[in-house]
């Protein structure tokens, strides 16, 4: 059973890699063609796309949050770097497991908080860009937040197991 | 509440992400006065409100490119012919190439790796010293975050809630001020300290092949600054312009990238964009709390309580600039930091777009600091060098870049001559 469950969670993971990584360069390059097709329309055509706008900047949105899940993923959060640096190594890992536990949590808060928020909104109704609805736009929030809490739980695994090896060896 | 504090504090100087840090101060904050926390997500929603943040993954990604393509090569080929036959000329090329590469691709360690790797043999084989062509390097790496179009000066623009063109404006004058104290630092080493430094003797047919090598690269800043300082173009256009312009030139012109590496060079410059508008968002979130509680209001009564002069409250400003530097990279520094100083700063008289070139100036300075100052290591790690020899060599560059802070922060004219 605890077979089946952990391929499960590595094949997802494995597939959230790819949707990552493709959906990143699909966006960015949705973007620059959008932003170009806007600057020709408005200086050579005296027109514009009018959901053009709203639509690059909830782009910026999307984009920054999976670009962030992948920071978590080849674990570069920008973190303050000062005294970590200095610890010795047996002393690191397990300062990382507590770590790792605080910003899965905190995350996990978070992507719970806008699972709600998205739930409510799409009660709610309403449209963000043209024809997206808000709750649409609003989705990327809770699975980043969830992505980026699962991972960090998954860094916490590795690291409590890398201090318990460590121990051993002392 | 303070335990809490002192608990983050930890966490954070531990190495716990800073999103997770603010975050969790955001939470709760919010929690402890009975606030809904859905008030966090929608917070960090706003991020998608903010028309000129667009700026930010489009300028990313042209200077991703532009480090992966030739430029940094045919740049210092360019400036070597044009500067190189000055006492020092070498060095001052240095200088003027690393601030150009960091305006476009921001301080994030990019200049150090890409172009440290060219000018470090050049200046050594040239016959400068280790220490200085070490020191050099080290501080150019964050040299030119005050010009037009970096990362950390549209961010101060976003969160101060002023106009990104005038801040682009705002530190002409003063990034040319540290350029030339710094330059003149460099024809003292190359002209009088050690004369058996070689120069390169002006040569009229290597400026026409070095001309002719980097004819399609020239017109980007003057695509891009002319654009935005005429009004032409708004900054998120330049942005887009910029992007299109560096993929037709680097890619499909010279051909330094081909189009299979394009994804990965895409997608690294995406992690840059994502780390940091994640902590943007939260700390949307973590303001707005922090607002509702009027927390800036009561720093500043604090503070004025206690510091009745203007130039006081600057000198403390700048010493607790410099240690925000040293512990902090400058985009998190901005998203926490810049909504809390700048009431207080408006209360002593201080112009938003003077308060964005001294923090700006500082943070810069933080970058090169013993002991924890980010680019000493990464010019340690990638110089292969102890990174005591990287504390020595900085100093004397160091005390040079504290000199134009100085005359920043107590010369506002310098800031603002140009937009008010």
């Amino acid at each position: 059973m605890e077979q089946t469950e952990r391929s499960l969670v590595s094949r997802l993971l494995r597939l959230t890699v790819l949707a990552e990584d493709a959906l990143l360069v699909l966006i960015l390059a949705a973007m620059i063609g959008l932003a170009a097709t806007q600057i020709i329309l408005r200086n050579l055509f005296d027109g514009a796309i009018l959901w053009a706008d709203p639509m690059l900047r909830v782009s910026v949105l999307w984009v920054g949050m999976i670009g962030a899940m992948v920071a978590t993923r080849i674990d570069k959060q920008i973190s303050v770097d000062a005294v970590s640096r200095f610890l010795p190594t047996h002393l690191k890992a397990r300062v990382r497991v507590a770590t790792d536990v605080f910003t899965a949590f905190v995350s996990g808060v978070v992507a719970w908080s806008a699972l709600r928020l998205v739930l409510d909104d799409r009660a709610a109704g309403g449209t963000a860009v043209a024809f997206v609805p808000v709750w649409a736009c609003e989705v990327i929030l809770p699975v980043a937040f969830g992505v980026i809490a699962l991972r960090y739980f998954l860094f916490a695994i590795k690291h409590m197991k890398l201090s318990v090896a460590e121990e051993d060896v002392l | 509440m303070i335990l809490i504090g002192i608990a983050l504090i930890l966490l954070a100087i531990l190495g716990a992400p800073l999103f997770a840090i603010i975050a969790a101060g955001a939470l709760i904050g919010f929690a402890g006065s009975d606030i809904d926390l859905m008030v966090v997500p929608m917070e960090i929603f706003r991020v998608s409100e903010i028309p000129v943040l667009i700026a930010i993954p489009l300028f990313t990604f042209a200077g991703y490119l532009l480090g992966e393509s030739q430029a940094p090569r045919r740049l210092v080929r360019m400036t070597n012919v044009l500067l190189g036959w000055m006492p020092g000329g070498l060095a001052v090329v240095a200088l003027f190439v690393c601030a150009l590469f960091t305006a476009f691709t921001g301080a994030s360690g990019v200049t150090i790796v890409a172009m440290g790797a060219l000018l470090y043999p050049a200046i050594a084989s040239a016959g400068y010293r280790e220490k200085f062509n070490l020191g050099l390097i080290t501080t150019s790496g964050s040299l030119g975050l005050l010009f037009a179009p970096s990362l950390p000066l549209i961010l101060y623009g976003i969160i101060a809630g002023q106009s990104v063109d005038d801040l682009f404006v705002a530190g002409i004058l003063p990034g040319l001020l540290m350029l030339l104290l710094l330059s003149l630092y460099c024809f003292r080493e190359g002209g009088f300290v050690h004369s058996r430094v070689k120069r390169q003797p002006f040569d009229r047919r290597e400026l026409a092949a070095a001309l002719r090598e980097s004819i399609w690269e020239i017109p980007l800043p003057i695509i891009v600054l002319g654009g935005v300082y005429s009004g032409f173009f708004a900054v998120s256009e330049a942005a887009a312009v910029t992007v299109v312009y560096v993929f037709i030139v680097e890619v499909l012109i010279y051909r330094d990238i081909p189009l299979r590496r394009l994804p990965g060079v895409m997608r690294d410059s995406m992690v840059l964009v994502g780390g940091i508008l994640i902590i943007l968002g939260v700390s949307l979130a973590s303001t707005n709390y922090m607002i509702d509680q009027q927390v800036p209001m009561r720093l500043f009564e604090w503070v004025t309580s206690h510091i009745s002069s203007k130039l006081s409250f600057l000198i403390l400003l700048n010493l607790f600039l410099l240690m925000l530097g040293m512990m902090l990279d400058i985009f998190s520094a901005l998203v926490i930091v810049v909504p809390l100083i700048l009431p207080i700063a408006a209360g002593y008289g201080i112009d938003p777009i003077h308060l964005g070139m001294i923090f700006l100036a500082n943070m810069q300075i933080g970058y090169c600091t013993p002991p924890v100052g980010m680019n000493l290591f990464i010019a340690s790690y990638r110089f292969d060098k102890p990174i005591i020899l990287l504390y020595r060599a900085a100093l004397p560059f160091l005390a040079i870049l504290l000199l134009t802070v100085l005359i920043i922060t107590y010369w506002p004219w310098l800031s603002l001559v140009l937009v008010r």
